[in-house]
C-alpha cells in the first residue's frame, strides 16, 4: 500500500506531503527524484514506475505538478497510477485548474481532500460527489464569507448520506425545481497518416457525458441506435451490467451534477474530416516547408480552432513562418504552433455532440 | 515574498495578490511563522485555533519539525468543532510516533467521541486512533474496532475495515486471532463498501487464510461487481488465490500447457500422452473458433507459456535457479492439481462476475480482472481480454506504461491474441520512449505473414524518425520480426542492407551517435538473420564484406570481420575472396580501432584453420605479419592476445611449409592444434535457441514493472494445497463456522440497536461516559473475548501445578531431569499445594505445550520492604528546616480520596523553630485553574468536592535543632500525576512547597488469593489491559553479594523474586498474591517467573491487577514485562507507566 504522497512544483520543490502509514517517507527521496529527474531528462519525467534505492515511486505529472507516491512492497501499481490520477482530477476540479500558486493558496482543502480520499494507504472516498459533499469547494461566495466574518469551515458536520446507501455515488435525495439531464457525446478522432499520405489508423475515441440535475432517485435508461459500431466500452460504476450485456442498453442511477458515463471507442474509419498536406523542398541551405490543411469534402459541419504544431530538427538555426489564416507562435524548443481560430461553436441546451482531434498524427 | 521588489513595491504585490488569493490559506502557507502560533492555539475561538493549525499544517507541508507543538495541540482534540478536530488529527497522525507519551492524553477523548451519536464523528476518532499506533493503546484499538466493525453507519464500518492493517501493523501476536475475527466479520458484511475495504485487510493481515474467504466465496463473487472500485482489485486477487488453492489450475486455460510440454518430453508416462493428445485436439478446435485462416498461427508459443505459468506458481527466481542447478524433473503438477473450468462452478463463477468488469471505467481493475481470465479462463474465451487491454491504451500515459508491460508478457506466450490488433501498437509521436520501445518489442512478438506487410511499412516511417535511439531499436525489431517468420527473411535482408547503404552515406559526413546505432543494430540485425541459414544469404555475406571499405563505425566492422572468419569456408564465392579480404584486413590493423583489431586476429586465425589447399600459406604469412604488428601495439589487450596466438598456434606459424607435411606431429603440438582448433574454428552449430531467461511476475502487479520481486510479492498458492487442510479442519472448521455465526447474530442485535442507542442517549455529555461506555464495551466483550482468551493464555495455573507435582509420581516430562533439585530446595521454600488435580479439560492440552510452573511463597516479605522518601523542602531552602515525606500504605479513614504521607520534620539549622504548619495552598485558587482542565475529564477524583484537599495535620509548637518530628497528612491529590500545591508555615513565615503524587499510593492492597485474581483477571481483558515491558537489573547486585559470602547459598530465583517483590512493594502499595515459578531443565534461565500483584483504587475501588512476567537468564539483566488489569483504562496505564519506571531504574536495591 502507499506509504506516502508528494505533491512536487514544476521546480522540484516539496509543496506538501503528505504520510499515510507509520512507516514514514523521508522527504529526501524527492531529493533524490529530482537530482534523477535533471540528470535523465524528460525521458525519466515520464517513467511512471520508479525503482529508488529505497523505495518505488509512482510519478503522475499534470500541468507541471508531479504527484510522487512511495510504497516499499508489492502492490498492483495502476491502483496507485489511478489513485494519483484521481487525485490529481478532484484537485483541478476543486480547485479550478493545478498549478503551483493554486496548490498552496489551498493546501489545507488539499491535506482535507488527501485525507479523506486515502486511509492508511489505501484509498477510502474517491467519488467526487460525496467528496463535494464532505469537504466545501472554494467558491466566491465562500472566499468573501470567510474575508467578512473571518470564520471559514470547509469541514462539512455529517457524514453524506450516500456513504450509507447502495448507489453511493449519489447524493442523497437532491431536489430540483426543473429537473433537466444534459447529455454531452465528446469524441476524439485519433489518426496517423504516414510518410504516403496513407491513412493507417483513424479511430474515434468518445465520451457520454452527462450532466445531471434530477430529483429524487431517477433511474435512467440510454439506447444507442447502433450499438454495433463501438468498439469496445467502459462504463461509470453506477451503469448496470446485465442490460448492457443483453440488450445493449445503458440502464443507470446517474450521480448528481457532471460525470462521465461511458466512454467508447470506433475502430477502423475510413477517412478523416481534414486533411493534412505537408510539402518539404530544399535548396542550397533553405529548407520550405509548406503546410495545407483544408477540409475534405462537406463533414456536414463546421471545423474550427485547429491547431497545427511541427517539430523542427535541432539544427535549424532559424525559421520565418507565415500563414494566411490565424496565428503562427515559434516555441523556443523550436515547435511550431498554427493556430487557426475560428468562432466557436456556441454551447446549447440538450444534447450536443463535438469532435475533437485526439492524436492527429501526419509523418513527413 | 518576492525579495526582488523593493520594500515598498512588496507591499504593493502584497495588495495586488489578496486581490486573487482573497479568502484562501495562502497567506498561511507563504508566511506560517508570521505571528506567534502558541498563543492561537490556547484561544478560545475556534477560528483562532484553526488558524494556528492551519499554519502548523503549512509548516509540516513546508518540511518543518513541528512537534514541539504536541501538547498544545493535543489539547484541543476535545474540541466540538469539527474542522479544529480534522485539523488536529492531522497533525497528530503526523507526530504521534515521535511523541508517544503525549499522544496518550488524547486517548479519552477518542473514546469519549466512539460514543458520539454523529458518525463522521465516531469513524474519524477510530482513525485517528489507530493511526497513532502505540504499541500501549493497541488493546484499546483492537476494542475499539471490534465495536466498530458492528457499527450501524457502513461509513464506520467501513474505517474499521482500515483501522485493522494499522493495527496488525504493530505486530503483536496476541492480538492476530481477534483482528483476523474481525477480518471474518466484516467480510462478511451485508455493505459492498465494507466488504472492499475488509478485503483490503484480509489481504494485508492473513492473505493466506483461505477459510475466511471459504465461507462467503459465492457472497463475495456475487457482490464483486458492487464493490467500489479499489476494493474490486484487490477482491478480485484474493479470489483468484483462493480459487487455485482451492481447485487447482483450470484445464482448458494456458496454465495447463505447461503439463503438456512436460508429457510431450517424457512421453514414457502413458497418461501424460494421453493428456498431450486431448489437448492437442482441443487446441485444434479452439483455433478453428477464431476462425482467422490459415496465417492466423494460432501457434501459442508452448515454451514460453510452460514458463509463465511456473513463474506464477513459483516466482521466478526460484524457478530460474533450480533451472540452472539441475534439470531434474520438477515437483511435477499432477493431474490432480487441475480442474476443469467447464465443469467446477466456483472457477464459472468467478469468471462470470470478473468478466463485466472488464468494461470499468478503472484501469486497474480492468487489469486485474483481465489477469484473472488470463490464469483461469479456458484458451478460446482469453481473448476476452483483448479489447478492454487495448482500450486501456488509450488513458494516462502512465497507466498505459504499466498496460503494456503487462501486454507484452501476454503477447510472448500467447501472439496470435493481439496480431489482429497490430495497428493498436503503432506509434505515435507523443509516445515515450520506454512505450515506443515496448510496442516495438509487441510488434515483433505479435507480426503475422499476413500483416507483416503493414508493419514493415510503419518500421520504415520509424527508422526515419529524428530519434535515433528509437530508429536503431526499430532495425533491431525489423531482425526479430524476421526471425519470427522466415519467409520474410529475404525482404528484410534487402530493407536492412539498403538500409546500412543508405547510412554509409550520412556517416561519411556528421558522424552523429545516433547514427553509428542504427548503422550497428542493422548488421547485427542482418548478422542475426544470417545465422540462421548461412548457405542462402552467401551474397548479403559478400555485399557486407565490400562495404567493408565505407563502413566507418568500429563496432559494425568488427561485426562484417567476425562474419568473415565464421563464414570463410561457406559456399564457393567467400572461399576465392578471402585472400585479399585478408591481405585489406591486414594493411588496415594499425588504424584499426581496438575491437576491430582484436576481431581481425580472431578471424584470420578462424580462417587459417578452417582453410585448405594452397591458400594455407598466404594465410600463414597474413597472420605473422598481423601477429608481428599486434605484438607492439599500444594496447595491452591486443599484445596479450598476440603472444597468446602466437603461443598456441606455433605449430602452425613455424612449420613456414618445410616440415609441415612430413614431421612427427609432436604430442604437445598436436593438443594445441586441437585446442585452437575447438576455440577458434568452432563452427555454428545451427543456432540452438537460446534459453529463455525472461522474468515473469503476475499480471498487474509491480514485480512485472521493476522485473523483480518487490518485498511482499507472493506467486499464486500452490494448486489444491487448501484441500489438504480442509480435509484434516473440516470438522473443526464447521463446528467454529456454527459458532461464530451465532455469536454474530446476538452481538449484531445487541449492539447495532441496543447498545449503542442507549450509550448515546443516556450516557452522552454527561461526566461519566467514558467509564460508562468502557462497561458496556466490557460487557459486550466479555461473550467473545473469553473464547479468545481460551486460546490465547487461559492463565489458570491449576492444572500446571497438578503437572508438576505429578513429576514426582514418575509421569515422564520435560521437567523431570530437575525434579532431584527442586525437592531438594523445599527446605528453602514451602510448597503451596492450594488446589487438587482438578480436571479442567479446557486447558490440558495446552498445558503440554506450555512450561509448566510451580508456586512459590515468599513469606514475611512486608516487613523487608522499606519505602523511599522524597524530599518536600531541603535545608538550603528551608532556612534549615529540613522536611522529608513518604507515602504510607495506611489507608484512610476519613474519606477513599485521601492518601496518607508520612512527613519527617527535621532541623537542621543551629536554632530551634516553631510552629510548623503545612496546608493548602488556598490563597492562589485560580493557579490550578490550568490543571483543572486537564483533569476535568478525569471525572473520577475531581467529583468529589465535599473531601478537603488536606486534612489539617497537628501543628508542630516547637522543634529543637536535630530534632525530628513524624507527623502523618492526609491529601486529595487533583490527579494521580500532578502536583499538589501545599503553604509550610514556621516561624512565621509562608513557603510554597509541591507534594509530588505517587500513583503507586493510589490503590490498596486487595488481599485475594489466586483463584480471585485469575477470575478477575479473566474479566478484564483486551482494552483493559495494558503491556509493556522493561529491563531489571536490580538482582545482579543481590546475586553477586551472595557469591561473596558463600555461606548461605541462596538460590537463584528466590533472590530474583525477593528483588522484584520488595522492589514493587516498595513503591507501590500492593498485595503480593502468588509467585509462579518455571519448572525448567535449566536453572540459569529465570524466564517464565510470574509474580501477580493485586489493588484496588483508592477512590472507586476498582481492582487493579499487576502481573510480572520475566524473560532472561538470571545472571544477565532480565527482561521483565508488566501487565495491569484494570476498568479504569487512563489510570491503568499511568500506574503501568509508573511500574515500569521504577523497575527500570537501576538504584541500589532498596534492602
Amino acid at each position: 500500500m502507499l506509504q506516502c504522497i508528494f505533491l512536487l512544483s514544476d521546480s522540484g520543490e516539496v509543496m506538501l506531503e503528505k504520510q499515510l502509514t507509520g512507516h514514514q517517507v523521508d522527504r529526501s527521496i524527492c531529493d533524490w527524484f529530482w537530482g534523477q529527474a535533471i540528470s535523465q531528462g524528460d525521458s525519466f519525467k515520464l517513467q511512471p514506475v520508479i525503482a529508488s534505492p529505497t523505495h518505488y515511486l509512482f510519478q503522475v505529472v499534470r500541468e507541471g505538478i508531479t504527484f510522487l507516491a512511495c510504497t516499499q512492497v508489492e502492490m498492483p501499481p495502476l491502483m496507485a497510477i489511478e489513485f494519483l490520477c484521481r487525485v490529481a482530477d478532484v484537485l483541478s476540479d476543486y480547485l479550478g485548474g493545478l498549478n503551483e500558486d493554486v496548490i498552496k493558496d489551498n493546501f489545507v482543502i488539499v491535506y482535507e481532500l488527501l485525507d479523506e480520499m486515502i486511509d492508511n494507504g489505501f484509498p477510502l472516498t474517491t467519488e467526487p460527489n460525496i467528496l463535494r459533499e464532505m469537504i466545501a469547494q472554494p467558491n466566491i461566495v465562500s472566499k468573501m464569507l470567510s474575508v467578512v466574518t473571518g470564520n471559514s469551515s470547509n469541514v462539512s458536520e455529517t457524514l453524506p448520506g450516500a456513504t450509507a446507501s447502495c448507489v453511493p455515488w449519489r447524493t442523497s435525495d437532491p431536489k430540483y425545481a426543473n429537473n433537466e439531464v444534459y447529455v454531452d457525446l465528446v469524441e476524439e478522432m485519433d489518426a496517423t497518416i504516414n510518410r504516403d499520405g496513407v491513412l493507417v489508423k483513424c479511430e474515434i475515441y468518445g465520451e457520454v457525458q452527462v450532466n445531471s440535475h434530477l430529483s429524487g432517485l431517477p433511474d435512467l435508461t440510454l439506447s444507442f441506435a447502433n450499438p454495433s459500431i463501438l468498439d469496445d466500452v467502459r462504463f461509470h460504476p453506477c451503469v448496470r451490467f446485465r442490460p448492457w450485456e443483453s440488450h445493449q442498453i445503458l440502464s443507470f442511477v446517474p450521480p448528481d451534477g457532471q460525470f462521465k458515463l461511458m466512454s467508447y471507442r470506433v475502430k477502423k474509419l475510413k477517412s478523416t474530416p481534414i486533411y493534412v498536406k505537408p510539402q518539404l523542398t530544399s535548396d542550397a541551405g533553405t529548407c520550405c516547408v509548406n503546410v495545407m490543411v483544408g477540409i475534405r469534402n462537406d463533414p456536414g459541419k463546421t471545423i474550427d480552432s485547429i491547431t497545427i504544431q511541427f517539430k523542427l530538427p535541432p539544427c535549424i538555426l532559424s525559421a520565418d513562418l507565415t500563414s494566411n489564416h490565424g496565428t503562427v507562435n515559434i516555441l523556443s524548443n523550436k515547435i511550431d504552433k498554427l493556430d487557426l481560430k475560428n468562432l466557436p461553436n456556441r454551447p446549447y441546451k440538450g444534447f450536443r455532440a463535438l469532435t475533437r482531434a485526439g492524436e492527429f498524427e501526419v509523418r513527413s | 515574498m518576492f525579495p526582488q521588489f523593493g520594500a515598498t513595491a512588496e507591499t504593493l504585490s502584497k495588495a495586488s495578490s489578496m486581490v486573487f488569493r482573497i479568502g484562501t490559506d495562502a497567506h498561511l502557507y507563504d508566511d506560517p511563522e508570521d505571528v506567534n502560533i502558541a498563543p492561537l492555539l490556547d484561544s478560545k475561538f475556534d477560528s483562532e485555533k484553526c488558524e494556528a493549525l492551519k499554519r502548523l499544517l503549512a509548516l509540516i507541508a513546508q518540511g518543518f519539525d513541528v512537534s514541539n507543538f504536541f501538547p498544545q495541540v493535543v489539547k484541543n482534540v476535545a474540541t466540538q468543532s469539527l474542522e479544529v478536530k480534522k485539523l488536529v488529527y492531522l497533525y497528530l497522525l503526523h507526530y504521534a510516533e515521535k511523541r508517544p507519551n503525549e499522544a496518550l492524553l488524547s486517548i479519552n477523548c477518542f473514546q469519549k467521541d466512539l460514543g458520539d451519536p454523529n458518525a463522521l464523528v465516531r469513524a474519524w476518532a477510530l482513525r485517528a486512533m489507530a493511526g497513532i499506533r502505540l504499541h500501549v493503546i493497541s488493546s484499546l484499538v483492537l476494542v475499539a474496532v471490534g465495536k466498530c466493525a458492528r457499527d450501524p453507519s457502513v461509513y464506520v464500518r467501513k474505517s474499521a475495515a482500515n483501522a485493522l492493517p494499522k493495527l496488525y501493523d504493530l505486530r503483536l501476536e496476541e492480538h492476530t486471532s481477534a483482528i483476523e475475527e474481525i477480518v471474518g466479520i466484516l467480510l462478511n458484511d451485508q455493505s459492498p463498501g465494507v466488504v472492499g475495504a475488509a478485503a483490503a485487510a484480509f489481504a494485508s493481515i492473513c492473505p493466506s487464510n483461505f477459510s475466511l474467504i471459504e465461507r462467503n466465496y459465492r457472497r463475495l463473487c456475487e457482490i464483486l461487481p458492487d464493490v467500489e472500485e479499489w476494493g474490486q482489485i484487490i477482491l478480485i486477487g484474493i479470489l483468484l488465490r483462493f480459487v487455485i488453492a482451492r481447485h487447482g489450475l483450470v484445464e482448458e486455460s494456458i496454465m495447463f500447457s505447461l503439463r503438456s510440454t512436460k508429457s510431450g518430453e517424457s512421453e514414457k508416462n502413458g497418461e501424460a500422452t494421453k493428456i498431450s493428445n486431448k489437448e492437442d485436439t482441443g487446441y485444434a478446435s479452439g483455433n478453428d473458433d477464431f476462425g482467422l485462416g490459415a496465417d492466423m498461427s494460432g501457434n501459442i508459443d508452448l515454451e514460453l507459456a510452460n514458463m509463465v505459468s511456473r513463474c506464477y506458481i513459483e516466482g521466478p527466481d526460484e524457478y530460474l535457479s533450480r533451472l540452472s542447478y539441475a534439470n531434474t524433473g520438477p515437483s511435477e503438477l499432477n493431474v490432480a492439481q487441475f480442474t476443469s473450468g467447464k465443469s467446477n462452478d466456483d472457477v464459472k463463477i468467478l469468471l462470470q462476475c470478473t468478466s463485466p468488469l472488464l468494461w470499468s471505467h478503472n484501469s486497474a481493475v480492468v487489469l486485474a480482472a483481465a489477469g484473472v481470465h488470463w490464469i483461469m479462463a479456458p484458451r478460446e474465451n482469453v481473448k476476452k481480454i483483448v479489447k478492454p487491454l487495448l482500450f486501456l491504451l488509450r488513458s494516462s500515459n502512465a497507466s498505459k506504461y504499466v498496460v503494456l508491460c503487462n501486454i507484452q508478457v501476454f503477447a510472448k506466450a500467447m501472439p496470435f491474441l493481439f496480431a489482429p490488433h497490430f495497428e493498436d501498437f503503432f506509434i505515435c509521436s507523443s509516445d515515450s520512449y520506454q512505450i515506443k520501445t515496448l510496442k516495438l518489442e509487441i510488434l515483433s512478438s505479435i507480426v503475422t505473414e499476413s500483416t507483416i506487410s503493414f508493419v514493415f511499412k510503419e518500421f520504415q516511417d520509424y527508422i526515419r524518425d529524428p530519434d535515433r535511439r528509437f530508429a536503431a531499436d526499430t532495425v533491431a525489431a525489423i531482425g526479430l520480426c524476421s526471425q519470427r517468420l522466415p519467409d520474410m527473411a529475404t525482404t528484410c535482408l534487402e530493407g536492412l542492407l539498403a538500409l546500412t547503404r543508405q547510412e554509409f552515406l550520412s556517416s561519411d559526413f556528421g558522424s552523429v551517435d545516433g547514427e553509428a546505432g542504427v548503422l550497428i543494430q542493422a548488421i547485427m540485425s542482418i548478422q542475426s538473420i544470417i545465422k540462421q541459414d548461412p548457405p542462402s544469404h552467401e551474397k548479403v555475406i559478400i555485399q557486407l564484406i565490400r562495404s567493408l571499405d565505407s563502413v566507418k563505425v568500429p563496432a559494425a566492422r568488427a561485426i562484417i570481420i567476425w562474419m568473415v572468419g565464421e563464414y570463410s569456408s561457406l559456399g564457393e564465392t567467400i572461399p576465392r575472396t578471402l585472400s585479399t579480404v585478408l591481405k585489406y584486413l591486414a594493411w588496415h590493423f594499425t588504424s584499426e580501432a581496438l575491437e576491430t583489431k582484436l576481431q581481425i586476429l580472431n578471424s584470420i586465425v578462424k580462417v587459417l584453420l578452417c582453410a585448405e589447399g594452397q591458400d594455407i600459406q598466404s594465410f600463414k604469412r597474413v597472420l605473422n605479419y598481423v601477429l608481428e604488428l599486434a605484438e607492439c601495439d599500444l594496447n595491452y589487450d591486443v599484445r596479450d592476445r598476440a603472444r597468446f596466438l602466437r603461443k598456441i598456434l606455433s605449430s602452425n606459424l613455424d612449420s613456414q611449409g618445410l616440415e609441415e607435411e612430413t614431421n612427427i606431429l609432436s604430442l604437445n603440438k598436436d593438443l594445441a592444434y586441437v585446442l585452437s582448433g575447438h576455440i577458434f574454428g568452432g563452427q555454428t552449430k545451427s543456432s540452438s535457441p537460446e534459453p529463455i531467461n525472461y522474468r515473469f511476475y503476475l499480471p498487474g502487479s509491480l514485480s512485472q514493472i521493476v522485473l523483480h520481486a518487490a518485498p511482499g510479492y507472493e506467486p499464486l498458492p500452490k494448486p489444491c494445497s487448501l484441500l489438504r487442510v480442509d480435509n484434516v479442519d473440516q470438522g473443526t472448521n464447521g463446528l467454529e463456522r456454527a459458532r461464530n455465526s451465532d455469536s454474530f447474530d446476538t452481538d449484531e442485535t445487541d449492539s447495532l440497536s441496543g447498545s449503542l442507542d442507549e450509550e448515546g442517549a443516556s450516557d452522552y455529555g454527561s461526566e461519566h461516559s467514558i467509564s460508562g461506555s468502557n462497561v458496556s464495551a466490557g460487557s459486550n466483550e466479555t461473550g467473545s473475548a473469553s473464547e479468545g482468551d481460551d486460546n490465547t493464555d487461559p492463565l489458570i495455573q491449576i492444572s500446571d501445578v497438578g503437572n508438576a507435582f505429578e513429576n514426582q509420581h514418575g509421569v515422564s516430562h520435560s521437567g523431570s531431569a530437575d525434579l532431584g533439585e527442586l525437592i531438594s530446595k523445599r527446605a528453602l521454600e514451602s510448597w503451596l499445594d492450594d488446589q487438587p488435580n482438578s480436571s479442567n479439560t479446557s486447558t490440558s492440552e495446552q498445558s503440554q505445550v506450555r512450561v509448566s510452573t510451580a508456586r512459590i511463597f515468599i513469606g514475611d516479605i512486608r516487613h523487608q520492604v522499606k519505602t523511599k522518601s522524597y524530599t518536600l523542602l531541603d535545608p538550603a531552602n528551608g532556612n534549615g528546616l529540613k522536611v522529608d515525606y513518604s507515602f504510607s500504605s495506611e489507608v484512610s479513614t476519613i474519606s477513599p480520596h485521601l492518601v496518607s504521607v508520612e512527613v519527617f520534620f527535621k532541623n537542621c539549622s543551629s536554632e530551634p523553630m516553631s510552629d510548623i504548619l503545612l496546608e493548602d495552598e488556598e490563597s492562589n485558587k485560580d493557579s490550578n485553574s490550568a490543571d483543572q482542565t486537564l483533569v476535568a475529564t478525569d471525572s473520577s477524583l475531581t467529583s468529589h468536592n465535599n473531601v478537603p484537599i488536606l486534612v489539617p495535620m497537628e501543628e508542630i509548637t516547637y522543634l529543637e535543632p536535630g530534632q525530628t518530628a513524624k507527623r502523618i497528612i492526609q491529601v486529595r491529590f487533583h490527579h494521580h500525576l500532578l502536583p499538589l500545591k501545599l503553604a509550610l508555615f514556621y516561624n512565621g513565615n509562608n513557603l510554597p512547597v509541591k507534594l509530588r503524587p505517587d500513583i503507586g499510593y493510589f490503590v490498596k492492597p486487595l488481599p485475594i488469593n489466586i483463584e480471585a485474581f485469575t477470575d478477575k483477571e479473566s474479566r478484564l481483558p483486551g482494552m483493559f489491559e495494558y503491556v509493556r515491558s522493561c529491563t531489571f537489573t536490580n538482582h545482579i547486585g543481590e546475586l553477586n553479594k551472595d557469591k561473596g559470602d558463600n555461606l548461605v547459598v541462596k538460590d537463584n530465583f528466590l533472590v530474583i523474586c525477593q528483588c522484584l517483590a520488595l522492589k514493587m512493594l516498595g513503591n507501590a502499595n500492593l498485595f503480593l498474591v502468588s509467585v509462579d515459578m518455571p519448572v525448567s531443565t535449566n536453572l540459569d534461565d529465570a524466564s517464565g517467573l510470574r509474580l501477580r500483584f493485586s489493588s484496588e483504587i483508592l477512590s472507586n475501588s476498582i481492582p487493579c491487577l499487576i502481573t510480572i512476567t520475566v524473560e532472561g537468564k538470571c545472571n544477565d539483566p532480565l527482561q521483565v514485562s508488566v501487565k495491569v488489569n484494570c476498568e479504569e483504562t487512563v489510570f491503568g496505564l499511568n500506574l503501568l507507566n509508573r511500574v515500569v519506571n521504577f523497575l527500570a531504574e537501576s538504584s541500589l536495591a532498596p534492602l
